[in-house]
């Protein structure tokens, strides 16, 4: 049980020396175009409290009283990204920063919608436009009826935003 | 739970979809598809009581920058991330694996 606790971040060390060690290897090869850094794995919080697993009480609640409302969350979404990127142009440090200002913002305004029992992931991504291709997928192995998931992207003439709220329901 | 499993599946799903190609426009939503139901095949084989979500970003290497950043609301005990980073020389590919104790 102990070891559940800081399974994540053993993980995350792995991989972190797996990229240094990948990057190393492919040093060889230049590419012209462009140099890739793995600016900051960083977690916030993440590794504070490594706590024993706390088991339960049974409440025998066959699935949720409250469902989780899609609408409501993507118009959240619209509104913080709209807010946050309007105007705005991309830059490195800056866009960072906001990344991270957006995820805090959105999870805090989902946290305040009350959805009891729900566990929440937010997923931010801000890019920068120029020309380039790419291609976004996610797939889940969860409880079809009880989870779910909004998203909604945003883009302006420099930057494009994309925001995606994952909601799992904890039995 | 064997935690040096989780970083290294979806490295191999990876490197077995796309391995040595070059980005190509028509192909990539297929690649996406492949690399997303490979990993999440391989975590569900683990046999484990979790959730998974598994996510998928496939980018042209064009000098554009990108940010991702995610927050979480759940049992730090017993829930993780992993995010595994791989790239060639045209596209980048970002695969971000998020499990949840039932």
């Amino acid at each position: 049980m102990a070891g559940k606790a800081g399974m994540w971040s053993l993980v995350k060390e792995r991989v972190q020396k797996k990229n240094i060690a990948a990057r190393r290897k492919d040093s060889t090869v230049r590419t012209k175009d462009s140099i890739s850094t793995v600016s900051c794995l960083d977690e916030l919080h993440h590794d504070d409290n490594t706590r024993m697993a706390i088991t339960m009480e049974n409440t025998y609640q066959m699935g949720p009283y409250k469902r989780f409302s899609v609408a409501a969350v993507t118009d959240i979404l619209e509104d913080v990204l709209t807010s946050y990127l309007q105007e705005e142009r991309y830059e490195g440090e800056w866009s960072q920063k906001m990344t991270k200002t957006i995820c805090e913002v959105i999870r805090a305004r989902v946290k305040d919608l009350m959805i009891p029992r729900y566990k929440i992931i937010i997923l931010v991504h801000i890019g920068q436009i120029t020309g380039q291709s790419m291609q976004m997928d996610s797939r889940c192995l969860w409880d079809k009826s009880n989870d779910t998931t909004a998203s909604y992207s945003f883009k302006n003439r420099s930057l494009f935003g994309v925001a995606t709220v994952y909601a799992v329901y904890f039995e | 739970m064997d935690s040096y499993q989780i970083d290294e599946d979806p490295m191999l799903a990876v490197e077995s979809v796309i391995g040595g190609n070059v980005y190509q426009h028509s192909r990539v939503k297929q690649w996406n598809s492949s690399v997303t139901e490979q990993c999440l095949s391989q975590l569900s084989k683990l046999g484990k009581p979790f959730k998974y979500i598994v996510n998928c970003i496939i980018m042209q290497k064009t000098g554009a920058g990108l940010q991702t950043a995610c927050a979480c609301f759940w049992d730090n005990s017993t829930d993780g991330n992993c995010a595994v980073k791989w790239e060639n020389e045209s596209m980048y590919c970002i695969v971000t694996v998020f499990g949840m104790a039932i």
